[in-house]
């Protein structure tokens, strides 16, 4: 059987020439280091310089490679398909034109609005917005152009995922 | 969607102003294949095993940060206890091992990484002898390293050689980092029943029956059940406040079923379980002494305080058990003392006395946490607090566990600064009578008749 890792000792013990390792092997830093000072090469079985192999996360991991899209989800009301949800709030001052603001940058980002809601108490609004990402679209970059929107004494907008509201608030 | 203004306001609330977040997301690591006669070769595998598995750790819980927009705060590594791996070895030193897990958490960007460790219920191997007495030095030498050693449980019974043993290193780890007011002791903790899939430092390890890998997720949120609590006002009833705590726990933990979910997807792991702890940090409103307070006692520490913390605790569990299969670890409520700004106060005030607090770990998740003494206090005081505290456990069937810091130089109410997370500490008095005899005694505390089940 293949070792599972070759260290400095074992590179050291192998001597000159090449040394041949499983493609599972982990060659410890130290080891590689050596080998490259003592002109040993490290190589698999075909002759080709090692390369880091892929984390063996155990026999556990592939069983839950398997079940984790099984657990039941909190169900959602829309069908959301491959098509990511989120879902935008803002807070703040009203003044003209903040909702086109919002709803254009989304706009920019091929969002479509899928519900929305505005309440206005003394000058102040808040605004929730449910909106469907394209998929490919960028969670992250959609984040950070509704987010900047506003500023300290205007309005604040945060954007988060769907599915944070599914978990908390439904079975 | 069908999701209600006031449902989404609540949520962003939550994150926003109550501080809401996913303390940790700590990836366990299985190193026994790394054991090897030669340490070298030992500690190169164990730097290899955890760089290569921990590497994407952080990417991943900023991913998810990013995708979902839940603060995860830490990214930590847990190890298998380093006395099985180094036990092939046969060194005295063990030090070697805390320098490389030290290093491979520094490649990994991880804060603390928690595995210098040892079980020794019942006695010592070699390895936990070497590992116990290369503790103090692997502290001082290392930033990232925390230990745990397991000293007694409810099978067991205590091991009081090992309790004096450890009070020796706590008082020998204070000195090495006497500089640092006796830092190295918040990174060393002791057990009576410890949990093995922990993902809190400093007490995170994975234990003997865990897999290869595996995500563990902390959820805290003792904000979201302050604000929750202030909401719901002194006129309602106990029965009110325990359903108030229980319905909020079952959201804060939702979030972690959800973290925990996706991290292990991300990491290509399995998902171990969520520990729903309201763990406080030194930050206005995060703290549980706020949650016990509006409970109804005046101050942290006064008459009702186990009795509100008993509820607390037990709400927590029980919304958390209803809302992910995969509730485990500690989850409950810790009472750091240092860390907790309102337990500070509650100190500095005199209400909360070193006997008050022991009595209130009866009933909390964990136990003596972060707990200041005088750097003078004898090492059969020591021996005799943390004995008091395990056999709290043992007797209960629960985790327990001492975290306690003499500080160097520091006397009785003077005031010791350590920063960030780990916050601001009053030293407590441990009363002027000792137990010297009971100390030197040594042997074990036999098991108790509750352990006899079979």
């Amino acid at each position: 059987m293949a070792k599972k890792f070759i260290t400095t000792e074992d590179v050291r013990r192998a001597g000159a020439g090449s040394l041949v390792v499983d493609s599972e092997t982990i060659v410890t830093p130290q080891a590689l280091e050596y080998a490259a000072q003592n002109g040993v090469r490290i190589v698999d079985a075909r002759g080709a310089a090692w390369s880091e192999p892929t984390p063996d996360r155990g026999p556990d991991a592939q069983r839950a490679m398997r079940t984790l899209p099984h657990l039941p989800e909190p169900a959602s009301d829309a069908d959301v398909g491959s098509t990511q949800m989120v879902v935008v709030t803002a807070v703040g001052r009203n003044r003209a034109g903040v909702l086109a603001e919002i709803t254009a940058a989304l706009s920019s980002a091929n969002c479509s609005v899928h519900d929305i809601s505005q309440k206005m108490v003394q000058g102040f609004f808040h605004l929730v917005l449910t909106v469907e990402v394209p998929p490919g679209t960028s969670f992250a970059q959609l984040k950070a152009v509704v987010e900047c929107l506003g500023g300290q004494d205007d309005y604040v907008c945060r954007v988060m995922h769907e599915r944070v509201f599914r978990f908390m608030h439904r079975l | 969607m069908g999701f209600t203004d006031q449902e989404i306001l609540e949520t962003i609330r939550m994150f926003e102003l109550e501080t809401l977040d996913i303390r940790t997301t700590t990836l366990g690591i299985s190193l026994l294949d790394c054991a090897d006669p030669d340490i070298e070769s030992a500690c190169e595998k164990v730097y290899a095993k955890i760089v290569l598995h921990g590497r994407n750790l952080v990417a991943v819980g900023e991913s998810i940060s990013t995708d979902y927009g839940i603060r995860i705060v830490n990214k930590r590594i847990a190890t298998t206890p380093i006395a099985w791996v180094a036990a092939a070895c046969g060194e005295r030193d063990l030090t070697p091992f805390a320098r490389a897990m030290d290093a491979a958490a520094k490649v990994c960007g991880v804060d603390f990484i928690g595995g210098y460790s040892a079980y020794v219920y019942k006695g010592f191997t070699n390895a936990d002898r070497a590992l116990f007495d290369s503790i103090p030095r692997a502290l001082a030498q290392t930033n990232a390293v925390c230990a745990s050693v397991a000293l007694g449980s409810t099978r067991a019974g205590l091991n009081m050689d090992a309790i004096a043993r450890f009070s020796e290193l706590v008082l020998e780890t204070a000195a090495l980092t006497a500089d640092r007011g006796g830092l190295g002791c918040a990174k060393l903790v002791c057990f009576c029943n410890p949990v093995e899939d922990n993902p809190f430092v400093a007490g995170a390890h994975s234990g003997v029956g865990e897999p290869e890998t595996v995500i563990n997720v902390g959820v805290s949120g003792p904000g979201v059940v302050r604000s929750a609590l202030a909401r719901l006002g002194p006129q309602a009833d106990l029965l009110a406040v325990a359903e108030t705590v229980k319905r909020t726990a079952f959201k804060i933990t939702r979030m972690g079923e959800l973290v925990g979910r996706e991290a292990a997807r991300r990491m290509g792991t399995t998902f171990g379980i969520v520990d729903v702890s309201l763990a406080p940090t030194p930050a206005i409103g995060d703290s549980v002494s706020d949650i016990l307070e509006l409970i109804g006692v005046d101050r942290t520490g006064a008459p009702g305080t186990t009795a509100a913390l008993a509820l607390l605790t037990d709400a927590v569990k029980k919304g958390g058990a209803m809302a992910s299969s995969s509730v485990g670890g500690l989850s409950g409520a810790f009472i750091p003392v240092s860390e907790d700004a309102g337990m500070i106060e509650a100190v500095r005030v005199g209400a909360l006395s070193l006997a008050k607090l022991e009595a209130m770990t009866s009933v909390c998740s964990v136990g003596l946490d972060m707990v200041a003494v005088p750097g003078d206090t004898p090492v059969s005081t020591l021996t005799g607090i943390i004995a008091d505290e395990l056999a709290i456990g043992m007797v209960n069937h629960k985790t327990t566990a001492v975290r306690i810091i003499p500080v160097p130089g520091k006397g009785p109410g003077d005031t010791v600064e350590w920063g960030g997370l780990l916050g601001t500490a009053i030293v407590q008095d441990p009363g002027r009578f000792g137990c010297r005899v009971l100390h030197e005694r040594g042997g074990r505390v036999p098991a108790p008749l509750q352990s006899y089940k079979n």
